[in-house]
C-alpha cells in the first residue's frame, strides 16, 4: 500500500514538474507574428512630434495607399529596443522593420549575430547607395565582425547629425563680442565671458555632452587616420599621444579656466541644454537633435549654429539605421517602405521640422532656420568631415567616458591616469572586435 | 535584571515554549495534551509531500534552474545570443583583481551602514519612544500616525523619490538644497558630482527611506510587552534609558535579528537607489555589487562576467545569512541555558 501510495505521489510530481516547465518554456513562445503578407510590422522610437515622426507617419500613408498592404506599427522606446531586440529579433515576434541605433556596439552586433538582414542587394535594386554621402554610408556598411564600414549593407539611415557650437547672439552683442570664426578666437571669447563673471559653456559632466566636447577637442588636433584607428580599428590608438592628451589637458584646463563651471561632474545632458535656453550660458557645444527643440523654445534671444571653429572633423554621423530583422516575414514590404523614406517629398517634412535630411531637395526646404542648418550640415559632409561619436567603438564605453571625465573634472585623477584607464577599457571592449 | 527574567518567563510560559535544552526535537513538536492530534493516514507521511510539490516545482523552475544557470555562465564568455564560449575560469581570475568590483565591495560596507546600522539604532530609539513616551501620554491614535509618517517613504517608488532628490541636490544655485544654503549666506555645493558628499547624499537617502521598516516591527514586537514591567520598573526608580535597555531590548531581539538580517541582506543587494539617483558616479565612488553586474550585463554585454559579479554577491548574502542564524541561534541556546 505504502508502495503504491508513493508511486503515485511520484506520478502526481513528475506531472506537475512537466506542467511547470512547460508553462514556462512556453511564456515567450507562441505569439502570433502579426504578418499575413499583406502586413508590414514596424517598429520605431521617434516621438510623433519629432521631425521623423512626422515623415514617417505620411510615409505610412503612402505606403498603406501604393501597396494596399497595412501598416502594423507600435511605438518603442529607445531603450527598449536597445536593451531587448537581441533576445525578440531571434524570435518569430520580430518586426518586418525596425528603426536601431548605429554604430559598431549596436548594429554592428546584431549585424555579426545574423540578427538582421544584408540588404545590399535591396540597396543596388533601389539605388540608395546614390543618395547617401560617403562618411554617412560608413556607419550603414559592416563587416562580418560588425565593425563599420565594412563592405556589406545593413542599414539604410534616413537623416544625419553632428556636434557644432551654439552661440547666443544677444550675448555676444551684450558684451560686444563676434561670433569666433578660428578655435583662437574662440579661446577669446570664453575669456571674455569669464572676465565679466559669466561661466561661457554650458555642460554636462553626468551624461553625454563632456565627453563629446573631449572627442571634439581630440578631433581638432586629429586627421581621418585618426578617426579609422579609433573608430575601425585600423590601427592601436595611442591613448597618450598627441590628440589625446590634448583633448583631456585642455577639457581639464576648461574647468581650471572656468571655461566650464566647477559643479559639471553632476549635471546632467538636460540642465546644460535649459541653461542655454534660458541664456544662462552663451555658449554650448552639442548635437543637431536639439535644434528643433531650440527653435520652438530658445526664442527669448536670436541664435545661431556653427561647426566647431577651427576644427575639419565634427563629431557626427547618419541617424538611426532602418534594419530588416532577419526572421522579418515580409521583408519586400519592408524594403518598399523604406524607399518611400528616401523620396524628397518625406526627406523634406525631417528638413523643415529642425531634422536633417540626407536625400532632400534644397528647394523643397522653405523653412529659414533649417535651410541654415542644412546649409552646415552639408558643409561638414562636402569635406568627409562626420567623424562618429567617442563612445561607439566599444560596448559600454559611453559609461567609462562619463565616468573617468568625472574623475578628471573632479581632481580625483590626474590627465595622465585618465588617458591611461580610457585606453585600458578601450582595449579590453574593442579586443573582440579587431 | 529581575524585572527582565520575570518578562521572559512570563512570555515563554505564554508561548507555550518550554523546551529546556533546545535540542530535542521531540519536545519541539509534541503537542499539548489538550490539542487534539490530526490523524494519520497508514503509510507515513508520504501523502503530505503532494500538497508541498507545487512550491518545490516552483523552487526548482524559478530559483534553482536559473541559479545553476548563472554559475554556468560565470564560466563563460556570452554576449548575450548565440552559444557561449566556455573560458574556465577566467572570470573568477579577472573578479579577484578587478579594482571597481573591490571598489563596490567597499561601498557595499556604507550600504550596510546606511541600511542597517543606522536605522535599526534609531528604529529602536524611536519605537521605544513612541511606545513608551507618546503613545502613555498622548495615546495609542498619535503614536500609529507617527508610526504611518515614517513608513511613507517605504511606499514611495524609488524612481519617484530619485526625481525629486535629484532636484534637491541638483548642483549650482537651481537645486533646492543649495537655495537653502544660500539664503543662509553658505554658497552652493555640488552635492552628487563630488566625494565624500555623493556617498553620504546617498546613505542620507536610504536612511530615510529605510527607518520605516524597523520601526514598524519594533513597535509590533513591543505590543507583547506587559505595560505593567513599564510601571513597574518606573516604581523600582529606573529611568527612560534603563526601561529601554532593561525590557525594551531584551524583549524584541529576535525582531532586530529578523531586522539586522533582512536589511543586510537589501543594503548588499542595493540597486535601485544608485540606478535612479548616481549611476554610481562620480567616478566610481558611488558603485555597488548590483549596478556593476547591471552594466556588465545589459551595456557592456559581458554577460559572464556579470554572471560571475552576480555570483559572488549571492555567495557573500549566503554566507552573511548564515552568519546571523547561528549568531541568533546560539544567543538563544545561551539565553536558555542561563534559565
Amino acid at each position: 500500500m505504502a508502495r503504491i501510495t508513493k508511486r503515485r505521489t511520484l506520478a502526481v510530481a513528475g506531472a506537475l514538474a512537466v506542467a511547470a516547465l512547460a508553462l514556462a518554456g512556453c511564456s515567450g513562445s507562441g505569439s502570433d507574428s502579426g504578418s499575413d503578407g499583406d502586413t508590414l510590422k514596424l517598429w520605431h522610437y521617434e516621438s510623433e512630434d519629432s521631425a521623423m515622426g512626422k515623415a514617417w507617419n505620411e510615409a505610412i500613408k503612402t505606403f498603406e495607399k501604393e501597396t494596399g498592404a497595412k501598416v502594423e506599427f507600435e511605438e518603442k522606446s529607445f531603450e527598449q529596443i536597445q536593451k531587448t531586440a537581441s533576445q525578440v529579433l531571434d524570435t518569430d515576434a520580430a518586426p518586418d522593420l525596425m528603426e536601431f541605433n548605429k554604430g559598431n556596439a549596436t548594429a554592428g552586433f546584431l549585424a555579426s549575430t545574423g540578427l538582421i538582414s544584408d540588404i545590399s542587394d535591396a540597396v543596388d535594386e533601389y539605388g540608395w547607395a546614390d543618395k547617401l554621402a560617403p562618411s554617412l554610408q560608413t556607419t550603414a556598411k559592416y563587416s562580418e565582425d560588425g565593425v563599420m564600414g565594412g563592405d556589406t549593407w545593413y542599414g539604410v539611415p534616413n537623416y544625419g547629425e553632428f556636434v557644432g557650437v551654439y552661440y547666443n547672439k544677444d550675448a555676444f552683442a551684450a558684451a560686444g563680442l563676434e561670433i569666433p570664426t578660428t578655435y583662437d578666437e574662440f579661446v577669446k571669447v570664453l575669456d571674455a565671458f569669464v572676465a565679466k563673471g559669466i561661466t561661457p559653456l554650458a555642460e554636462a559632466g553626468a551624461e553625454y555632452p563632456l565627453g563629446q566636447l573631449w572627442y571634439q577637442l581630440a578631433l581638432s588636433k586629429a586627421d581621418r587616420s585618426f578617426v579609422d584607428d579609433y573608430q575601425l580599428y585600423k590601427n592601436p590608438v595611442d591613448w597618450q599621444g598627441p590628440e589625446i592628451s590634448y583633448a583631456t589637458d585642455t577639457l581639464k584646463e576648461y574647468v581650471d579656466k572656468g571655461y566650464i563651471a566647477k559643479d559639471v561632474s553632476s549635471v546632467k545632458a538636460e540642465d546644460a541644454g535649459v541653461s542655454f535656453i534660458n541664456g544662462t550660458a552663451p555658449i554650448f557645444v552639442s548635437g543637431s537633435w536639439w535644434y528643433g527643440r531650440f527653435v520652438e523654445e530658445a526664442t527669448g534671444f536670436d541664435w545661431t549654429m556653427t561647426a566647431f571653429p577651427g576644427a575639419d572633423l565634427s563629431l557626427g554621423s547618419s541617424g538611426n539605421l532602418w534594419v530588416v530583422p532577419e526572421n522579418a516575414a515580409n521583408k519586400e514590404l519592408a524594403y518598399k517602405f523604406i524607399d518611400i523614406t528616401m523620396r524628397p517629398e518625406i526627406q523634406a517634412i525631417i528638413g523643415n521640422n529642425g531634422g536633417l535630411p540626407v536625400a532632400a531637395d534644397p528647394a523643397d526646404i522653405t523653412d529659414a532656420k533649417s535651410q541654415e542648418l542644412i546649409a552646415t550640415f552639408n558643409g561638414i559632409l562636402d569635406d568627409d568631415g562626420l567623424s562618429f561619436y567617442p563612445d561607439w567603438p566599444a560596448p559600454g564605453f559611453y559609461d567609462v567616458i562619463v565616468q573617468e571625465l568625472q574623475g578628471l573634472v573632479t581632481g580625483t585623477q590626474d590627465a595622465e591616469t585618465t588617458n591611461a584607464n580610457l585606453g585600458a577599457q578601450y582595449d579590453e571592449g574593442t579586443a573582440d572586435f579587431r | 535584571m529581575s524585572v527582565l527574567t520575570r518578562a521572559e518567563s512570563a512570555a515563554r510560559a505564554e508561548t507555550g515554549a518550554t523546551r529546556a535544552d533546545g535540542r530535542s526535537r521531540k519536545a519541539r513538536t509534541k503537542l499539548p495534551p489538550e490539542e487534539p492530534a490530526i490523524p494519520q493516514r497508514k503509510g507515513g507521511t508520504a501523502g503530505y509531500w503532494l500538497y508541498l510539490l507545487p512550491g518545490f516545482v516552483l523552487l526548482l523552475v524559478i530559483i534553482v534552474i536559473p541559479l545553476i544557470f548563472n554559475v554556468y555562465l560565470t564560466f563563460t564568455k556570452w554576449r548575450g545570443v548565440r552559444s557561449p564560449e566556455f573560458i574556465g575560469l577566467d572570470n573568477w581570475a579577472k573578479v579577484f583583481t578587478d579594482e571597481d568590483f573591490w571598489t563596490s565591495f567597499v561601498n557595499s560596507i556604507w550600504m550596510v551602514v546606511a541600511m542597517v546600522v543606522l536605522p535599526t539604532i534609531i528604529g529602536l530609539v524611536v519605537a521605544a519612544l513612541l511606545f513608551d513616551v507618546v503613545g502613555r501620554k498622548f495615546g495609542g491614535k498619535v503614536g500609529s500616525f507617527l508610526r504611518a509618517t515614517y513608513y511613507l517613504p517605504q511606499i514611495l517608488p524609488i524612481a519617484v523619490a530619485g526625481i525629486v532628490i535629484g532636484w534637491i541636490f541638483r548642483p549650482g544655485a537651481t537645486g533646492a538644497m543649495n537655495q537653502l544654503l544660500g539664503v543662509l549666506g553658505i554658497p552652493p555645493v555640488d552635492w552628487l558630482g563630488q566625494m565624500p558628499s555623493a556617498l553620504l547624499v546617498l546613505m542620507a537617502v536610504l536612511v530615510w527611506v529605510q527607518i520605516g521598516y524597523p520601526i514598524v516591527v519594533f513597535m509590533a514586537a513591543l505590543q507583547r510587552v506587559d505595560p505593567e514591567l513599564y510601571e513597574a520598573a518606573e516604581l523600582d526608580g529606573a529611568n527612560w534609558f534603563q526601561r529601554f535597555s532593561a525590557i525594551t531590548l531584551s524583549i524584541i531581539r529576535p525582531e532586530v535579528f529578523v531586522v539586522t538580517l533582512t536589511c543586510t541582506i537589501a543594503a548588499l543587494k542595493v540597486f535601485g537607489p544608485v540606478y535612479v539617483i548616481t549611476q554610481g558616479g562620480p567616478a566610481g565612488a558611488t558603485l555597488v555589487p548590483a549596478y556593476y553586474a547591471y552594466t556588465e550585463f545589459f551595456t557592456k554585454r559581458n554577460i559572464g562576467y556579470g554572471a560571475t559579479i552576480a555570483t559572488v554577491l549571492t555567495i557573500l548574502v549566503v554566507i552573511v545569512s548564515i552568519i546571523f542564524i547561528r549568531a541568533q541561534s546560539s544567543l538563544e541556546r545561551k539565553e536558555r541555558a542561563g534559565l
